[in-house]
């Protein structure tokens, strides 16, 4: 259990250096959109290791509709850029 | 200790909550949020609290981000009151229009292209956005700064006889190249940006001014 969580947490770390490092948006939010899916997987994954369906559900329903957040944040980005080019 | 992870998982907690805090842009700061609270569902689930992770992860991630969106939107914004027919310049991209503009005006549309590029350089540098406000004349222009709709005002100095030739006459007593090819006069009442356009220059394309507005309408 120790080693399968502690290999997801070193993957864990690469998405949030990337964020932390790189200064382009779309960078970010995709480390965003990685970091979200991992650490839903990682509730999966402590649900399943320890036979706990609380969890497990809680799990399921933040890989599901996490992502819709992701969207919205992306569409405003967008719309931002676009009125930024416009004047170049 | 058999939970020796959830020491590694807890401690990705105070890691994004140190990334989050020094960042300087506002966007940034919003996508670090939801990366925090994702992670802070994680913890929260891990250490047993699932109820309280699924309302961070919908409430806390989902809802606060799409709020802070909008009022970052809102609120970073510069208010640019310009003239209808400036618009229509400064939007024309295609060809047809763009001659025919250029036949009213030989040098207008370039010139205000430059003007609002070199203006957005200068506001995404303070993370500000621009937004064009079109008033159909000069009048409801200045009405619009006065009564604080708009930051600042942007109109071409050839509108009025007297302004060229207040130009000119300030191009033959300096005699400076940059006064001639001021095209534009910009009008703001906020002195940081006034600041703003004054230190970084947009000298080449237009002049700057700053207006005070009377603080008398605020009082109740």
């Amino acid at each position: 259990m120790n080693i399968v969580l502690g290999m997801m947490l070193l993957a864990l770390l690469i998405p949030i250096y990337e964020a932390w490092q790189d200064d382009d948006i779309w960078q970010k939010l995709l480390a965003f959109a990685s970091i979200a899916t991992k650490t839903s997987i990682m509730i999966l994954v402590v649900a399943v290791l320890r036979d706990d369906w609380m969890i497990g559900v809680v799990g399921v329903i933040i890989l599901s509709v996490g992502n819709a957040a992701l969207m919205l944040l992306a569409q405003l980005i967008k719309r931002m850029n676009d009125a930024a080019t416009n004047y170049e | 200790m058999n939970d020796l992870y959830l020491y590694g998982i807890t401690a990705l907690l105070p890691l994004t909550a140190c990334i989050l805090v020094f960042q300087v842009n506002p966007y940034h700061a919003l996508v670090i949020r939801g990366i925090f609270g994702a992670i802070a569902a994680l913890v929260y689930a891990v250490l047993g609290a699932a109820d309280v992770s699924l309302t961070e992860a919908l409430v806390g991630t989902m809802l606060a981000i799409t709020l802070y969106a909008v009022a970052v939107r809102s609120s970073l914004v510069m208010r640019l009151g310009v003239l209808k027919d400036d618009v229509a310049f400064s939007s024309s991209s295609s060809s047809e229009t763009m001659a025919e503009s250029q036949a009213v005006h030989p040098d207008s549309p370039t010139t205000f292209r430059r003007l609002l590029a070199e203006l957005n350089n200068q506001l995404s540098q303070h993370y500000l956005r621009l937004e064009l406000v079109p008033y159909p004349d000069q009048d409801a222009l200045r009405q619009a700064l006065m009564t604080k709709e708009i930051h600042a005002t942007c109109v071409g100095c050839d509108r009025s006889e007297a302004k060229i030739s207040e130009r000119k006459e300030l191009a033959e007593v300096t005699q400076d190249s940059q006064v001639d090819e001021a095209y534009y006069h910009t009008e703001t009442r906020i002195q940081p940006l006034y600041e703003m356009m004054q230190v970084e220059g947009l000298s080449s394309v237009s002049r700057v001014t700053y207006v005070s507005v009377s603080e008398q309408e605020e009082v109740h």
